[in-house]
């Protein structure tokens, strides 16, 4: 972890690697004949790349650098490097921990600071305040947003109705746990809850306020909660474009290609010959194998292998060691397709290595890395994760903004 | 008068788990329903029957039992995550063992089998959906499939 003061001359020397670093990934090489890494630089673009993670006990982490400062403060700042980029939700949430010295306002609603609790669909969760920062993302800026900080001894217990376990699920409160010094939400979502999170009344354990102590779920506008950052720039906030460099079915040790923020709104982020695929009411589109269609499939950075449906399904090609991970005796190729409720659908072509293999191998970096999604056809689904990003060009587009080419996606869209 | 209905609610509750109600007796969803603040509607099909009770929250919860009046499934589709201790009763701690004894975070959907016991976790933010069942439960000629 390092700590610095905001200033442009680092900013540049920040920039001018990043350029460098966009030169290599574009030599990476396109292999599996799909889309190239393009050369990117501008004040749009941040370095990411996959790798093991600052704790080194990670596959397929996608991480970047944010830095953020106390709004309005142009020295009152921390670069947190190690922060996933995360499409499969929205908002910064960052270890209090990466932020020692570091004081940001609360937000309060009704007088009382605002807290979070965050539940991940592996029953992990997140626990903290919400507090006001600026955040710094290559040469964007969202300012006075709220962001979360997740606390290793929090001043509040976490309510128990935001835990479906009750104990159990993992507290993600550490960069042991989390795997990452924090996580950047920049998924379709404008905000991490939106208009359900606006009356305590529907119930959502989502925002608490603690009033002598006793948490309860707070009626919390909208302008308090989580936003992607991305949709508060003053440019370039319609989406994302993730870039990365293909790898070979062995996996690299690490991957590095460009966060570009803004879509079809640079040079460096036009959609090209990118589909559309807009998703539905609720981020998910129809993903087909077989003729049977999956209806609650998505894309995820933050999702570090390819789900894909479940190992009945398949012929029976779990692991031994690892529950829920794929170990064909070799490697597997598939085709399905994605449909968008656009109407766009196209074809997505993967692999599916020996999981014992890659894990054993040292890399870190995989294209092949597989596991199951559910039990059965009726729970079943396809979690693009970052296999899916490694030699593609990846749009997010975030729902309510401007679609380039005029496509119908109210609900946000991918693009590849 | 009075006191002899309150003895008599007292016997009903009493008469019915803590909570709620994979591998429980029917008489459990209301329990669920109550946690839900949800309305509730029974739908019949072939060889079974299925409680469907939808919260203010937009959460969907079915309920699927037997003919001997057992819930051997649940589904949920729901903006967050439901209380599943509630759900599933007993069979949550084998939820929370299998996930306990995940060291490393993966980041997408959960899936836990055990003997007897099926539970698949999925979605993401704002969207999530899942099931649970209990093999030696299912009705006969009751594929699992029909717990969504």
């Amino acid at each position: 972890m390092t700590f610095k003061n905001s200033s442009k001359a680092s900013l540049g020397r920040f920039l001018a690697v990043v350029a460098g670093l966009m030169v290599l990934a574009s030599c990476g090489g396109s292999g599996n004949g799909l889309v190239p890494t393009p050369v990117t630089s501008g004040s749009n673009v941040a370095s990411v790349v996959v790798d093991s993670g600052p704790e080194n006990n990670f596959i397929n982490g996608i991480y970047t650098s944010v830095e953020v400062c106390a709004p309005g403060s142009t020295s009152n700042c921390a670069t947190v490097p190690n922060v996933l980029v995360d499409t499969g939700s929205s908002g910064l949430r960052l270890l209090s921990a990466a932020l020692p010295s570091l004081s940001l306002p609360s937000i309060n609603v009704s007088g009382n600071p605002l807290q979070e609790c965050i539940q991940f669909v592996d029953l992990s969760y997140i626990w903290g305040p919400v507090a006001q920062a600026d955040v710094h993302l290559a040469g964007e800026t969202a300012s006075s947003v709220p962001i979360q900080l997740i606390s290793a001894s929090p001043e509040y217990a976490v309510p128990t109705n935001c835990l479906s376990l009750g104990t159990g699920g993992a507290d993600l409160n550490s960069v042991q746990a989390l795997g990452a010094n924090g996580i950047l939400g920049v998924g379709n979502l404008p905000q991490d809850c939106g208009s359900l999170c606006i009356s305590a009344a529907n119930n959502i354990p989502a925002y608490f306020t603690c009033p002598n102590g006793d948490c309860q779920i707070a009626s919390t506008p909208v302008a308090d909660q989580l936003p992607n950052p991305v949709a508060l720039f003053a440019t370039d906030n319609n989406g994302v474009l993730i870039s990365l460099p293909s790898v070979p079915l062995t996996g690299a040790a690490t991957a590095t290609g460009s966060l570009i923020f803004g879509i079809g709104t640079q040079s460096n982020n036009a959609l090209g010959s990118a589909q559309i695929y807009a998703v539905d009411a609720n981020d998910d589109f129809t993903t087909t194998y077989n003729g049977v269609p999956y209806s609650s499939s998505y894309i995820d950075s933050g999702s570090n292998i390819l789900y894909f449906l479940d190992s009945a399904t398949l012929g029976n090609i779990d692991c031994l060691d690892i529950q829920g991970i794929y170990c064909p005796n070799s490697t597997l190729n598939f085709t399905v397709t994605n449909t968008g409720t656009n109407g766009t659908s196209g074809q997505v072509n993967f692999s599916i290595a020996n999981g014992d293999n890659l894990y054993s191998s040292g890399n870190a970096a995989f294209n092949d890395l597989a596991g199951d999604s559910g039990t059965g056809v009726s729970s079943d689904y396809v979690d693009f994760g970052i296999p899916f990003f490694l030699g593609r060009n990846v749009f997010v587009g975030i729902a309510g903004k401007t679609v380039p080419n005029g496509a119908s996606a109210p609900n946000g869209y991918w693009a590849y | 008068m009075k006191t002899m209905l309150g003895v008599l609610l007292i016997l009903t509750l009493g008469a019915v788990p803590a909570r709620a109600v994979l591998g429980e007796y029917e008489s459990s969803v209301s329990l669920d329903q109550e946690y839900l603040r949800g309305e509730i509607r029974v739908t019949a099909a072939q060889g079974y029957k299925f409680h469907q009770i939808i919260a203010p929250s937009g959460a969907i919860v079915r309920e699927y039992v037997s003919p001997e009046g057992k819930v051997f499934g649940i589904a949920w589709q729901s903006p967050f995550i439901p209380n599943l201790q509630q759900l599933l009763g007993s069979y949550s701690t084998q939820v929370q063992q299998a996930a306990q004894s995940r060291t490393r975070r993966r980041g997408g959907p959960f899936v836990v089998r055990t003997s007897d016991f099926v539970f698949a976790s999925g979605g993401h933010m704002r969207s999530f959906h899942g099931s649970a069942y209990v093999p030696s439960l299912l009705p006969k000629n009751v594929s699992a499939e029909v717990v969504r």
